[in-house]
């Protein structure tokens, strides 16, 4: 068995934190290796090491059994790595060739003369993208613009991107965060694809199922250290998990009856459209009751965005009311809802919920900096939001150096801890919680869980919008299923099944 | 953490601080001047010629008769502009308007300065002021407005404005408001209510007992902040500490005094009857600027409180805060409840406001004329775009980054005269200065300095599809 690449004693040290320690890893060719680990364990810190993105403090890397340094992104693809990040690195405004050959591009016969000048051929770089996308079964439609496209196809493009640079090795960190179970499923197809034709793969994910359905070869990272490898024939979820949080976790939660109190949420016949004017929520009617979870389900890009945006305020409603504990915020702006104490977990977390270059404490308050006693007039009083903000830090078990540190630099399900933590925190009657356990690892989804659980019990109402079926099976008290901007039913929890949601999600109402 | 481990990180932290805050700014001057020496070398073929461009500059800018003065004269509009700069771009805008509000501000403080000599000074010098900061922020409002609810980038929009700011003074000198007294094309003289003070004019000024007390009331109201630091300081500390209390027979808890619950108003009146009483006397007995010539004023005082308070405002308010994660990411502004459209006019607006109290400077305190005349060509909007971005944005810096600029342009003409060498080699420095800061990339690969990919910053601003 050849390897085909090969790090070790690989040590990176950021302020305040030993990211990695002594890490060894490798890969052999043909393989899909899925690296599991807590929330800042230090996994995307090692693939960033591998692509290029970071200098290892210690180590080496070898590939293809020869000793090399991978000095940048540029050197790692020209050494045949590819990598797909756990948060995307797409131009929104160009469309997907023009992202795909970005850095890479080739241009028409004949202009070489002029050297930079010269004219950027799409056309053949389109056809060659068909081609690949053909070859592997990953559909995309080279012209459209990235920022059209929902996030499954963007995931494709990226993978394409790192295969139109001729990727031997191929980096996916997190890939299935943002899919459907459905589209996760396809990507394991495409996945085995590669893999058969000699492709090695390195998949990170926080999601048991998917280690056993496609990984040939497991490695387990906690607190920067390798601290495991198994085959998946040896190994149960719960030895996983155990292997990643150094305790038992439960993998399912218990939960007591809910006791439906007054309705909180009150929506009426709400329409929204998308920003290019296509109707995504059309004539939806729904309660939420005090004391119970209401559970959004459907496959992500059939309205459920839209329909928390308007909700929140971030999106006009182009039709029907909205009210909340009987008064009217159809048209009310965001700071209105929050003061009419809503809570709300936003579906992108880079885009809404956080400002990535400010501390961990000012993103703790981003909410309500306004407030007493954050602030007094317009004087912001920051002993008392380091107070708050050590409190969270501990509670909801945020891995950071300190609350000072940037919430960029924190790993990806830290930040959206950090999130959490800001929303469920305050004191709130209705919480609209969408994707609120995306990139969270095994634990930290069982104490987040048992935050709305709690949160519920208190008298709030819950709205749960999630792509996750069995997140919105476990917790929910009744579903909605959303299909192509309608509700087509609301079912009892106690009576919904896989199969039932799973048709409905389909759009298939009779059963 | 073991404390081994702890100074390691201490130390690790210090040296990154030390990377991104001074190394590349430091790295760059030094490049700047190197090579700015390497073009005086080579044009003049002598490396004498460099040694006497190079200590003339110094000279001129620090050690000849008023050199010093003349370069602090210079700091403080620099200082002002680039703080309008750095709001602007901590906000996520890039205003590049600054000159024309300048401009604005300063015949807006042209008109206000000559209106009236009924006034007493402690009246008519804030009106004058609040004039051209008003002109300033209504100049500046409109762009943030246009961009805010139209899309319409503030770079094309502030640099348009420029051209009909200059044009709007140009017609205002000439036209309305042109002194007709005077054969020279200018506006009126501004009362001497209006006047900055020179710092030779003190302690004469002080004799009036109403500027007097206004400044005592300043030095009382700083008194009173400074206490108030002071005592909040005490406080969390006290916080931070572990309660012990005595039980039994320990001394009795006082009940504080009202001194003590009142520290920073007792401090505040105590400075200010002491300034207003003794200060009047002492700058009479003595004073050391009694050079009539001296050009410098209280406006370096302003420039001073502008800087602390533009600190204060982005660092330590909800306003600040508002206006930082406007700039640093308006989808999250939005989301958090920030009203996007209010904020980025906010921000143009205080930019705009000191850049107006920039142009009233210049007119109140160092015009020959305290008037505005015809040619009024500044050229600091620009150079303050550099020195903000040098400085990082940070208000403090801007204070060091200004007066570099200011020094060297103090320094450039005295270095011609030494050695023969333009003065636009200053001009060239300052440009290689603002190159090498805003591409780190060549001074990192010049001198080897390593860094993660991706820990660099993003863009100041976003581009044109951005969703402010
Ligand atoms: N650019 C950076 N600057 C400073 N610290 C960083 C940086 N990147 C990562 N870290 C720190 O390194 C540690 C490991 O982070 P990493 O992103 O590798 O975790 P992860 O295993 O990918 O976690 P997740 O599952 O949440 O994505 C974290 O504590 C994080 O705070
Ligand atoms: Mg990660």
């Amino acid at each position: 068995m050849t390897l085909a690449l090969q790090a070790s004693g690989i040590t990176k040290r950021f302020p305040g934190v030993l990211a990695n320690d002594q890490v060894d890893f490798d890969l052999a060719k043909g393989e899909i290796h899925a690296l599991l680990g807590e929330n800042g364990a230090g996994k995307s810190t090692l693939v960033n090491i591998l692509y290029g993105l970071y200098q290892p403090d210690e180590g080496q890397v070898a590939i293809n059994g020869q000793p090399t340094r991978v000095a940048s992104p540029h050197d790692a693809i020209a050494q045949g790595i590819g990598m797909v990040h756990q948060h995307f690195m797409l131009v929104p405004p160009l469309t997907v060739v023009e992202n795909i050959i970005l850095g890479y591009e080739s241009v028409t016969r004949g202009t070489k003369m002029f050297g930079q000048m010269s004219v950027l051929d799409r056309r053949t770089a389109a056809q060659h993208i068909r081609a690949l996308s053909q070859q592997y079964g990953l559909e995309i439609d080279p012209d459209a613009y990235v920022r059209d496209l929902p996030v499954g196809a963007q995931q494709r493009v990226e993978i394409v991107k790192a295969l139109y640079r001729q990727a031997d090795i191929l980096i996916l960190d997190e890939p299935t965060a943002v899919l459907t179970p459905q589209e996760a499923d396809d990507l394991f197809v495409i996945m085995r694809g590669l893999a058969q034709q000699g492709k090695s793969i390195i998949f990170i994910t926080h999601k048991l199922r998917e280690v056993f359905a496609v990984a040939d070869r497991i490695s387990v990272m906690r607190a920067g250290r390798m601290v495991g490898s198994a085959k998946p024939a040896d190994a149960t979820s719960e030895s996983l998990a155990a292997m990643m949080v150094g305790r038992d976790v439960i993998l399912q939660i218990d939960k007591a009856e809910a006791h439906p109190g007054q309705p909180v949420l009150r929506v009426e016949n709400l329409s929204v459209m998308d920003d290019r004017h296509h109707v995504m929520v059309n004539g939806v009617s729904f309660e939420v009751c005090a004391g119970e979870i209401l559970g959004v389900a459907g496959v992500q890009g059939n309205g459920q965005t839209e329909l928390a945006e308007a909700l929140t305020g971030l999106r006009r409603v182009a039709d029907g009311k909205i009210s909340i504990l009987d008064h009217d915020v159809t048209h009310a702006t965001p700071r209105q809802i929050t003061e009419a104490s809503v809570a709300h977990v936003p579906e992108d977390r880079q885009k809404h919920g956080l400002v990535l270059t400010f501390p961990v404490r000012d993103n703790l308050v981003l909410c309500s900096y306004y407030r007493t006693p954050y602030a007094h007039g317009v004087e912001i009083d920051y002993s008392r939001i380091e107070q708050t903000a050590a409190d969270l830090i501990h509670t909801f078990d945020v891995r950071t150096p300190g609350m000072a540190t940037a919430v960029g630099s924190l790993s990806g399900g830290n930040q959206q801890k950090v999130i959490v933590a800001r929303e469920l925190a305050r004191p709130v009657k209705l919480v609209i919680a969408s994707q609120p356990t995306r990139g969270l690892d095994v634990g930290s989804i069982e104490f987040i869980h048992q935050r709305i659980v709690q949160a519920r019990d208190r008298g709030a109402a819950v709205l749960l919008i999630s792509a996750e079926l069995d997140e919105i099976l476990s917790l929910s008290d009744r579903i909605a299923v959303m299909y192509k901007g309608r509700i087509l039913d609301t079912l009892d929890a106690k009576s919904a099944t896989r199969q039932i949601c799973g048709m409905l999600m389909a759009g298939v109402v009779q059963y | 953490m073991k404390t081994e481990t702890k100074r390691a990180v201490n130390a690790y932290t210090f040296s990154r601080i030390w990377n991104s805050a001074f190394l590349m700014p430091l790295l760059a001057l030094l490049t700047a001047l190197v090579l700015g020496a390497l073009v005086i070398w080579v044009s003049s073929g002598s490396f004498l010629t460099v040694i006497d461009a190079y200590s003339g500059l110094v000279r001129g800018a620090l050690f000849k008769e008023r050199g010093l003065s003349e370069s602090l004269v210079a700091t403080i509009p620099y200082v002002l502009l680039s703080l309008a700069v750095a709001v602007g771009f901590k906000a996520g805008l890039f205003n590049i308007g600054v000159e024309g509000q300048f401009y604005i501000g300063a015949i807006c403080a042209a008109w206000a300065g000559q209106v009236t000599d009924q006034l007493p000074a402690v009246i008519h010098l804030p009106f004058t002021l609040l004039s051209g900061a008003l002109g300033g922020a209504i100049w500046a409002a409109v762009p943030g407005y246009l961009k805010a609810r139209t899309g319409a980038h503030e770079v094309i929009t502030t640099i348009m404005l420029n051209y009909v700011s200059f044009r709007f003074v140009e017609y205002a000198v000439s036209g309305p408001l042109r002194d007709l007294q005077s054969s020279a094309v200018q506006t009126p003289h501004v009362s001497a209510s209006a006047e900055l003070w020179s710092v030779a004019a003190i302690p004469e000024r002080l004799q009036d007992p109403l500027n007097a007390l206004a400044v005592a009331m300043c030095c009382g109201l700083v008194a009173f902040l400074v206490a108030r630091v002071i005592r909040r300081r005490r406080e969390r500390l006290a916080l931070a500490r572990p309660v012990t209390y005595t039980i039994g027979r320990g001394k009795p808890a006082r009940a504080p005094s009202f001194f003590t619950r009142h520290s920073s108003l007792v401090a505040a009146v105590v400075t200010t009857a002491l300034v207003f009483v003794a200060l009047p006397v002492l700058v009479r007995l003595w004073w050391p600027f009694t050079d009539p010539y001296d050009r410098l004023h209280i406006g370096l005082l302003l420039a001073l409180v502008a800087a602390v308070a533009i600190w204060w405002l982005l660092w330590k308010t909800t306003i600040g805060f508002e206006l930082r994660t406007v700039g640093a990411n308006p989808n999250a502004a939005r989301y958090a409840g920030m009203n996007i459209t209010r904020n980025v006019v906010l921000a143009m607006a205080i930019s705009g406001a000191l850049a107006g109290v920039a142009g009233t400077v210049e007119v109140l305190g160092v015009s020959i004329c305290r008037c505005l005349p015809m040619f009024f060509s500044s050229g600091y909007g620009f150079d303050s775009i550099a020195i903000a971005l040098l400085a990082n944005n940070n208000p403090f810096g801007i204070l060091g980054v200004s007066f570099l600029f200011g020094a060297m342009r103090n320094g450039a003409d005295l270095m011609e005269l030494n050695s023969g060498v333009s003065k636009y080699v200053i001009s060239l420095i300052q440009a290689l200065i603002l190159l090498f800061t805003s591409a780190p990339v060549i001074m990192r690969w010049v001198f080897r300095v390593r860094v993660d990919r991706k820990a660099q910053e993003g863009p100041l601003t976003r581009g044109w599809g951005g969703s402010a």
